[in-house]
């Protein structure tokens, strides 16, 4: 499948998990996404689904108790805070909760798969009209994997000194030089660009495989998946 | 008429530090040209001059003139440069743009308006000639340090351009690759501007010789002349630069032990397999091989940074590593607490360390304002400064200038001489070493781990 389809059907499944108010719908999207990211190598997609997993997990627990449903089976009554209100856990809120997170989870997934599976090279290369603008998100993306790196190796670096990293303050530590290394990266590519020629009028094109009759359909299938989405699931 | 003309080139970065003072020289059509000096001396940054990246890229006050093909790089931007000159900087990983290797080599071809039918048989016949071809639909994340500075080469050739810029380009290949990489630029037939810290391959490569110092250019001679020269005033820069090692000490206790060592990365084939190594005080013992053979995962499996999946570790007292990446080395505000770390603030053994690196003078400097040798010495001085009784040091050379390589080479002996041991991994065989253990990248001349040892010297 060409990456520009593909990446055009993940964002659609993405669209309808956060349209979609039924509960088993958005958990069978999540699932199809999960499925769809567990085809990258183990290594690379660990990071991803922590993440995105996580996320959904968090919004899960936390948002019954900032956010008070009148309706459904209280199953626990607890004390009023002052400014949030009274705690409480009911079903709707429950449900909800399980929805959001489920709504998240699923957008982070087909985030992951985007940055797991596809050829960012061909999607930049297609979008003919905003090459400058794909380039930038192909170059985002990478940045996750290139942050997981710069951490393991400044990590590294201060065991290999005998300084143990204890807790999330040693962890939070390694947060400034990885910004600014971030930021040095961010220079120094940019000038390798420069020096090949990057921003010179009249650039041509490699020529890459047309799409063929199935990515004309997976087009058809993510329009339809996103109205799907707004309408019935 | 010349393909490049610098003349009364001066050069101060926007912090104010002079970089290039008074410069002049012409490139000829064809000429090799070898840009030695120290590190920090200025080398990059004519380079970046030669390119227009300097001033263009970088700011900082420029006077006199660089002219390109005709094109005077005040004028004329970088971007319109590219395809007449083609740089290949210091880290590849940071210049890489694409996500595939094919795509990553018509990248530039791309942005010089290279007709579309052209494109993919220059950017195969680049890759060959690199000897990348069977790299062309990997993904440029999964690649090694080695593979991707031949990837980088070959988006420079396939430009076919006429000035070729190469920033220390070997700096993570292992001798026989750095051999072939160079064998390649020769072939290429574009004017080459070659800075390069192996000295002796690139005065074999060759023509003619810069040598760069404080900014100033020293140095403008054919090869020969500059050898004479070379052995007058810089004589770490034409050999026998190495100090010859000490008799090893009778038989000092043993500090590492390791027995049947193997390990793999994740799911794939071991790096490592069926290693026995002893290694005692008084000892420096390097690990020798190709790319890919081990080297790096088996002093990190002797400092404690990694377990291994098989076989036994044991250690007598602290064993500290030295990453070859000195990116890793930048985690404090100035170099002097960057150093204080393995120390626990320690700020006056930090400073003596700092002081035998020759960064006396960088105590309140940010250790990212530090040139990329800079940081190598930076990185030796925050390791060392805890004084382990083990220091493992991952390609402690990279980078440094042959001055420095000797200075380390003492520092070494001296080190050993204390009662601690060293254990190096290297490609570069001009360090001091009581024994040389040679390891084989697993499935091809022998079984992983096979190794012949030597006493040196």
């Amino acid at each position: 499948m060409s990456p520009g389809p593909a990446a055009a059907l993940l964002a659609a499944v993405g669209a309808a998990a956060l349209m979609a108010d039924r509960l088993a719908a958005v958990a069978a999207l999540a699932v199809v996404l999960l499925v769809v990211c567990l085809r990258a190598p183990a290594q690379r997609r660990a990071v991803y689904l922590f993440g995105a997993i996580s996320t959904g997990i968090g919004v899960f627990v936390l948002s019954p108790f900032l956010w008070s449903s009148p309706e459904g089976t209280v199953l626990w009554a607890g004390p009023t805070i002052p400014v949030v209100g009274p705690l409480d856990l009911t079903t709707d809120e429950l449900y909800e909760a399980g929805l959001n997170g489920l709504r998240l989870t699923a957008l982070g997934l087909a985030f992951s798969a985007y940055a797991l599976l596809l050829d960012h090279d061909r999607l930049v290369a297609a979008a003919g009209f905003a090459r400058r603008s794909a380039l930038a998100v192909a170059l985002a993306t990478r940045l996750v994997p290139s942050l997981e790196r710069d951490a393991a190796g400044l990590s590294e670096s201060v065991r290999g000194r005998g300084v143990a990293l204890k807790g999330a303050r040693g962890y939070a530590a390694l947060l400034s030089p990885l910004v600014a290394g971030s930021l040095e990266r961010a220079t120094t590519l940019a000038e390798a660009m420069e020096a090949r020629g990057f921003g010179r009028s009249a650039s041509t094109r490699a020529p890459r495989v047309r799409w063929t009759t199935r990515d004309h359909l997976v087009l058809v299938v993510a329009a339809a998946l996103i109205v799907a989405g707004a309408l019935w699931l | 008429m010349a393909l490049a003309a610098v003349s009364g080139l001066s050069f101060s970065y926007p912090s104010g530090r002079p970089a290039l003072q008074d410069i002049s020289f012409e490139l000829e059509p064809g000429e090799v040209v070898a840009l030695l000096g120290p590190s920090g001396s200025g080398k990059s940054t004519l380079l970046r001059a030669l390119s227009g990246l300097v001033p263009h890229f970088h700011g900082g006050c420029f006077s006199g003139r660089v002219v390109v093909a005709g094109r005077d790089t005040r004028t004329v931007r970088p971007a319109e440069l590219a395809g007449t000159v083609a740089s290949v900087f210091q880290d590849p990983e940071d210049q890489v743009v694409m996500t595939v290797v094919g795509n990553e080599v018509a990248f530039g071809l791309e942005n010089l308006g290279t007709p579309p039918a052209q494109i993919w048989p220059r950017v195969e016949r680049a890759l060959d000639v690199v000897g990348a071809g069977h790299l062309r639909s990997r993904r440029t994340v999964e690649l090694s340090g080695g593979e991707l500075q031949r990837v980088c080469l070959a988006s420079a050739l396939a430009l076919e351009p006429e000035l070729l810029l190469l920033d220390e380009p070997t700096s993570q290949l292992d001798s026989e690759a750095a051999d072939r990489f160079l064998e390649t630029v020769e072939r290429s037939g574009a004017t080459i501007v070659l800075s390069e810290q192996r000295v002796g391959r690139a005065l074999e490569l060759a023509t003619r010789v810069l040598f760069v110092e404080q900014g100033r250019l020293l140095l403008d001679a054919p090869v020969a002349a500059g050898r004479e020269w070379l052995a007058a005033e810089r004589s770490a820069y034409v050999g026998a630069c190495v100090p010859r090692t000490q008799a090893l000490p009778a038989s000092g206790e043993r500090v590492l032990r390791l027995h049947g060592i193997a390990f793999a990365y994740g799911d794939a084939d071991p790096v490592v397999d069926g290693v026995d190594l002893d290694i005692r005080r008084g000892e420096i013992v390097a690990l020798a091989g190709p790319n890919g053979s081990g080297k790096t995962t088996l002093g990190k499996i002797a400092s404690g940074l990694l377990e291994p999946d098989r076989g036994s570790v044991a250690r007598s007292g602290r064993a500290f590593y030295l990453s070859q990446d000195p990116g890793r080395y930048l985690m404090r505000e100035t170099a002097l607490e960057e150093v204080a770390l393995a120390v626990a603030g320690d700020l006056q053994r930090a400073q003596a360390a700092l002081e035998r690196v020759g960064l006396g003078w960088a105590f309140g400097h940010h250790p990212r304002d530090l040139s990329s040798g800079e940081r190598e010495r930076l990185a030796l001085a925050a390791v060392e400064v805890g004084e382990p009784d083990l220091l493992v040091l991952d390609e402690p050379t990279r980078g440094l200038d042959p001055d420095r390589k000797r200075e380390l080479s003492a520092r070494l002996l001296e080190y050993a001489a204390s009662g601690r041991a060293v254990l190096l991994a290297t490609h570069d065989p001009g360090l001091p070493a009581h024994r040389r253990i040679e390891l084989c990248v697993p499935g091809t001349q022998a079984p992983a781990g096979a190794r012949e040892v030597r006493v040196a010297v």
